[in-house]
């Protein structure tokens, strides 16, 4: 690959792609499957929006929206695969569900997609590839260049344990509850190239960094990053990558529609520029997401305070909201308010699901019923 | 009275403990020789290993034993067959009906092409009849085990096993049926040849029923906890298998449908799904080797060449039948030929229904075993293997795939 592989492509102004993997699940206890081959085969036959891809391993699955201008447009796309995949897996006899994490499958247990890419990270990475079976939510943000996407790239990480905090959704793990409100991040963090881009500013800089960590042989294209957020030249796009899959696509299209909104008040008031100081601190706010949700605390880099990680993510959806509303995501991002505001999240709801049924396997069914648009989430 | 008389007297009296040990080592070694050597199935060798200790071997094991063992059969095709009911999804069966009409269709093309090729050979209808309906059940215990072994997972497994759980039903109906014609052959009252079907039948479902409740209202007594449950339906499981034999029902029947109800009726999923395998592996050892010590290779001699049309006859009705639906199920090509030769396997469950008749009609039972145990024999040494193959191919095992 030369140069001209790193050449990033514009994209219309504050578009939004959303990216889920999925679980699919057996029907008879809900542990984790293995017919990945057979659901995309059957999907292959159907029509429906959007693209349905392999992940890497046999229990998992992708989907992918098209581009979107707002949130209507990627709930109404994303509504559509989903009942195109539920239709598709019930005749296989199998669930999906969301979710970061299945909530007892053993990854000993889990077998590698057979392409040749996967089998590649397993002989690389060897038992990571293997624990690397947990669900994320990926949101792609247009950009018009490289130089806007790295602006973007490093602003966004003032918002990263936001994100993490709205869409917790992987308290269990291995059949334990972790104490963690996302769990999966802590099977991301394993992996050698995963963390945050290197903090160049310009579109040129940034070439000249991963042509010297190509040349060393330590990655052969960009999807060998596995950061937080990444900015993705061909498709023109900074994809944030730290959102669990949440438990139901009316979640996933929120925090792609917070997402999208942020990105436009960013480019667009550019109200600071980027720091240091928020790599300084990004660990340990990255930490008190993961660990405690909205119930925990982020130092802001900017004002060197501590905030509460609710406030702080109520005070930004206002600080947005002329923006979302300009998009049409106002009465999204005013759900949005109303449920963080009401301290609802995924991860609580399963655990409140759990103490409710006292079995993990009552949990992942009652998960995938949610995902299915079977049953409506009450707390 | 001499010194020595507190030393036991020879012969030994039989233990049944002690011979469920020693059948248990029997297969244990028989199944590591054959998987270490010949890299085939360890069921296989459990087979083989019975029937050198059996009849056709050394004769050790004669029939008194096999009958002293017969309790650890029992328990062995209960678990089997209680497992196998679970996997029957009615929900399923509604969402893909191709899968349904499957079953049915590979069932009556099995029966429809044993009969006639037997009836062409000359066998009596009626014996041909039973022969055909004793060959449209696949063997669950095979298929099941085999899965269990390789921790196979996917779609050709769970067809296989829910098309296994059709056959068997089907066969079941079949001959509980022609138990009428096997009746009035022996000139049986009318009462007999009418009421004892029915009997079999709404017993053996009522038995299962009852049975099923019981596990529903205690499991939600006790609360979710995998231990307790394990528990519970192993009690569950022998009392079924117990109640039937006290009452003459159908074993298979009643725990068939313990297990299709208990999936099926759980509508509040109060049961949990735990896996009955680990406890029930001592007890399928026990299962293969009694059973291969009961095949006769004298049998051979005299079904020889009609056990050969028999097993050709079944694999072509049970082959057109699940070639000519299953892709309407839309299932990956390729499915449909391995899922033929996952349902070859015949075992313990024809035996049992065998045995079952020859109960009643010993000469009837005689005249039975010579066409259907030879190809018993035939099918219980191939059938493993035939079940590793498909499972293999279709890549559901647990095993890495290296290709």
């Amino acid at each position: 690959m030369s140069d001209s592989g790193m050449e990033f492509k514009s994209s219309p102004g504050f578009t939004v792609g959303v990216e889920l993997e999925l679980q699919i699940l057996n029907s008879r206890d809900y542990n984790l499957g293995r017919d990945a081959a057979d659901l995309l085969a059957m999907l292959g036959k159907m029509q429906h929006p959007g693209a349905v891809k392999p992940e890497i391993t046999e229990s998992m699955v992708e989907i992918n929206s098209s581009i979107h201008r707002n949130h209507d447009a990627v709930l109404s796309e994303l509504r559509q695969i989903r009942d195109a995949m539920a239709q598709a897996a019930e005749r296989l006899n199998v669930c999906i569900a969301g979710g970061g994490s299945h909530p007892f499958h053993k990854w000993s247990e889990r077998r590698i997609y057979p392409t040749e890419r996967f089998k590649q990270i397993l002989n690389l990475y060897g038992y990571l590839a293997k624990q690397f079976t947990v669900f994320g939510q990926h949101v792609h943000l247009g950009v018009p260049n490289g130089d806007e996407a790295l602006y973007l790239a490093h602003m966004l990480s003032r918002y990263v344990p936001h994100f993490i905090a709205l869409s917790a959704s992987s308290p269990f793990q291995q059949g334990e509850d972790t104490s963690y409100q996302s769990s999966r991040l802590n099977t991301v963090s394993a992996f050698p190239l995963s963390g945050q881009l290197p903090f160049v500013q310009s579109w040129e800089e940034f070439t000249i960094y991963f042509n010297k960590m190509r040349g060393y042989g330590v990655v052969g294209s960009m999807k060998d990053f596995y950061w937080d957020i990444r900015p993705k030249p061909e498709y023109g796009t900074v994809e944030i990558r730290v959102f669990d899959t949440p438990l139901t696509v009316e979640r996933a299209a929120q925090l792609a529609a917070y997402a999208q909104s942020l990105a436009r008040y960013l480019l667009t008031e550019r109200p600071c520029a980027p720091s240091r100081e928020v790599y300084a601190l990004y660990n340990h706010n990255r930490f008190q997401a993961c660990r405690y949700g909205l119930e925990g605390t982020l130092v802001d880099a900017y004002s060197q305070r501590h905030i509460g990680l609710r406030e702080d993510v109520l005070d930004t959806l206002r600080l947005v909201a002329r923006h979302a509303g300009e998009l049409g995501n106002g009465a999204a991002l005013g759900q949005l308010a109303a449920e963080v505001e009401a301290g609802a999240s995924d991860a609580g709801w399963l655990r409140e699901t759990y103490r409710r049924y006292n079995s993990l396997n009552d949990v992942a069914r009652l998960q995938s019923d949610l995902w299915m648009g079977r049953a409506a989430r009450n707390s | 009275m001499t010194h020595l008389d507190f030393l036991p007297q020879f012969p030994f009296p039989a233990n049944p403990l002690a011979l469920f040990g020693l059948l248990l080592l029997a297969g244990l070694i028989g199944g590591e020789l054959v998987k270490r050597a010949l890299h085939l199935p360890r069921i296989t060798g459990y087979v083989l290993m019975g029937m050198l200790l059996g009849a056709s071997g050394f004769g050790l094991l004669d029939d008194k034993l096999i009958a002293e063992a017969w309790i650890f059969v029992d328990i062995a095709l209960g678990l089997v067959l209680f497992e196998l009911g679970r996997r029957l999804d009615v929900t399923w069966l509604k969402k893909d009906r191709w899968l349904l009409a499957t079953g049915v269709l590979e069932s009556a093309l099995s029966f429809a092409f044993i009969y006639f090729a037997l009836v062409y050979f000359d066998v009596k209808p009626l014996y041909a009849a039973v022969a055909a309906a004793i060959g449209v059940s696949t063997s669950p215990a095979v298929v099941m085990l085999v899965a269990q072994e390789l921790r196979a997972e996917g779609q050709v497994t769970e067809r296989a096993l829910n098309l296994v759980a059709i056959n068997s039903v089907i066969a079941f109906v079949l001959m509980t049926m022609l138990l009428s014609g096997v009746h009035h052959e022996y000139r049986a009252g009318w009462i007999t040849v009418a009421l004892h079907p029915a009997y079999m039948l709404a017993g053996s479902l009522g038995l299962g029923y009852a049975a099923c409740m019981l596990a529903l209202l205690l499991a939600r007594w006790l609360g979710k906890s995998a231990e307790r449950h394990l528990v519970l339906l192993l009690a569950l499981i022998a009392v079924t298998v117990g109640a039937a034999r006290m009452l003459d029902l159908s074993v298979l029947l009643a725990l068939l449908s313990l297990g299709v109800m208990a999936r099926n009726l759980d509508r509040r999923h109060d049961l949990m799904a735990v896996d009955t395998g680990r406890i029930g592996q001592l007890f399928f050892v026990v299962l293969f080797v009694v059973g291969g010590a009961s095949l006769q290779l004298s049998e051979m001699a005299a079904g020889g060449a009609l056990a050969l049309v028999y097993i050709l006859a079944r694999f072509a009705g049970k082959s057109i039948g699940v070639l000519s639906l299953t892709c309407f199920s839309g299932v990956r090509a390729g499915s449909a030929g391995l899922l033929c030769i996952a349902l070859t396997p015949m075992s313990s469950t024809a035996l049992a229904m065998v045995q079952g008749t020859a109960d009643l009609y010993p000469e009837f039972g005689a005249k039975l075993s010579a066409i259907v145990l030879s190809a018993v024999l035939i099918l219980e040494l191939l059938g493993p293997l035939a079940v590793q193959f498909a499972l293999k191919q279709a890549g559901e095992t647990g095993e890495e795939d290296r290709r």
